[in-house]
């Protein structure tokens, strides 16, 4: 029963907190629009690029098992200009 | 972690074994051919001189840029005509036998004690004509009037190995500009919509190293394929959780990059959208920089242009972290399986050899100072010289912005309210 009242009320405080949501998310859609700060030049995909096929290893190491969470901690496979250890 | 093998070590299929000693050449076999180390291409325009260049033509030496066709053309006579394309004289072509680090003769380095005032010397008259050159690349003689222009490579960055003439005219840049602020007029600074005269717009020659690598990169880290995906709990206490398989994850990749663009001004590279708009410019490209020719400073004739202050080793760090976000992207592909993404954790580039060349490319700019209560800010919204693609900031009105997100919340609260009245 306690149950069922606690997730009653975080339907409420969603629906109370989409108006705020709806303004903030249209004021910075809106800044966005006219300030383009985010954009660059896409030089990974406007580069004529000839690469050799692709090699590697793959090896499994661990195994996970129950995490709630959707995806690997520290996902950075699609952020290409996210620098990591450099080796040499 | 996942760590990279030593430089060389190959991934994937089992190499070959290599012989420990390189088999001895044929009998009679010519010398090898050693690859070309730290070396200079000359890209100088030998068939013009610092003073008066002429009209092939008639002679005379009223001779700019016909954007719409992309031509020098001399004002007297109206002929017309082009420098020969950079690539026919300089072989830019089998990147992926580059080795080395080869430098066009107007890409060196800057000297530091390269000022940038050239004296002229006037073929009509004799006399004397001072041109500062972080200012233009041109000069008119106060005596005969014929026109000086600079064309010989001084140490101070301001004659590249080539020019990407303008194709897009002022008129149309006018029209792209006009288009571009008239979508962002409703919520712009009032300021910015009373003084905008897209008019106003001026051409600007922008200094770039033009760059193709040859390259390798290695790259290290783990993956994640799930096996299972449950929920835990009842009822309302659902949970959704997951089990996954961990790969220690590498790849490698050999590949050459082609004509990458690198900003060679200190000022523009700085790229920081808090105080600057330098993102702007840097948005517009790439341009078709295979269609650059050899320098002639008629080109820059009624535009403006910036000098480079970049040389190889400043620009260096910005091209090996675009190599490596090359090398990121293309191997993106070959771990798509891991469904539950990719962490990357440690890269490796080698850069077996690498081509540069400075040039100017050709930007319409028209820019906005915006100042208020202490803050300033240089607006631009710039147009590509070439292909016409248009990128810009414009600045917002704090006061029509946050009425209209007040207003926007105001409504959708009122309807989640009501939608809550209505469930009681």
């Amino acid at each position: 029963m306690s149950a069922a009242i606690l997730a009653a009320g975080n339907a409420q405080a969603l629906l109370l907190i989409a108006g705020p949501a709806a303004g903030g998310g249209l004021y910075f859609g809106l800044w966005s629009f006219y300030r383009n700060a985010s954009k660059s030049h896409s030089f990974e995909t406007e580069t004529r690029v000839e690469a050799q096929p692709v090699t590697g290893t793959e090896n499994k190491v661990d195994e996970v098992r129950g995490t709630t969470s959707s995806g690997i901690s520290g996902n950075n496979v699609s952020n290409h200009r996210q620098r990591v250890q450099r080796v040499s | 972690m996942s760590t990279l093998p030593p430089p060389g070590e190959g991934f994937g299929a089992p190499a070959a074994v290599a012989p420990s000693t390189p088999p001895p050449p044929p009998p009679g076999a010519p010398p090898t051919l050693q690859p070309p180390q730290n070396s200079v291409i000359d890209t100088r325009n030998q068939r013009l001189d610092d003073g008066v260049n002429r009209c092939p033509k008639c002679g005379a030496t009223e001779i700019q840029l016909r954007p719409s066709v992309g031509m020098l053309v001399c004002l007297f006579c109206r002929h017309e005509w082009a420098e020969a394309r950079l690539d026919a004289s300089v072989a830019t072509s089998d990147i992926a036998g580059l080795t080395g680090t080869i430098v066009g003769s107007g890409a060196g380095d800057i000297a530091a004690d390269a000022g940038s005032v050239v004296t002229l010397k006037c073929g009509g008259c004799s006399a004397e004509v001072v041109v500062n050159t972080a200012e233009a690349m041109g000069a008119r003689c106060h005596w005969c009037r014929h026109v000086l222009t600079v064309n010989e490579q001084v140490p101070n960055g301001a004659v590249p190995d080539a020019v990407l003439p303008f194709t897009i005219t002022h008129q149309v840049a006018v029209t792209k500009i006009a288009e571009f602020a008239a979508k962002r007029r409703l919520f712009a600074e009032r300021g910015f919509v009373r003084e905008f005269k897209p008019e106003n717009v001026v051409g600007v020659y922008m200094p770039y190293m033009i760059v193709d690598a040859n390259a390798s990169a290695d790259i290290a880290g783990h993956g994640e394929v799930q096996t299972r995906r449950y929920t835990r709990g009842t009822g309302d206490n659902k949970t959704t959780v997951y089990d996954a398989d961990v790969y220690a994850v590498q790849r490698h990749i050999d590949f050459t990059a082609d004509d990458l663009t690198l900003e060679a001004s200190a000022e523009r590279s700085q790229i920081n959208a808090s105080i600057n708009t330098n993102n702007v410019i840097n948005t517009i490209l790439p341009f078709d920089t295979e269609n650059a020719v050899k320098w002639n400073a008629s080109y820059l004739t009624g535009f403006t242009s910036e000098r480079r202050d970049k040389g190889v080793a400043h620009t260096t760090p910005e091209l090996e972290s675009q190599l490596l976000s090359i090398a990121r992207a293309q191997v993106a592909a070959s771990v798509s399986a891991y469904d539950r993404g990719v962490r990357w954790e440690q890269e490796r580039l080698q850069v077996h050899g690498t081509r540069w060349l400075a040039m100017y490319l050709p930007v319409w700019l028209y820019s906005y100072h915006f100042k208020k209560e202490g803050k300033s800010m240089v607006h631009y919204i710039a147009v590509n010289g070439r292909t016409g693609e248009v990128m810009g900031s414009v600045p917002t009105s704090t006061g029509r912005l946050v009425g209209a997100a007040v207003t926007v919340g105001t409504v959708v609260e009122g309807i989640m309210i009501a939608i809550l009245g209505a469930m009681k």
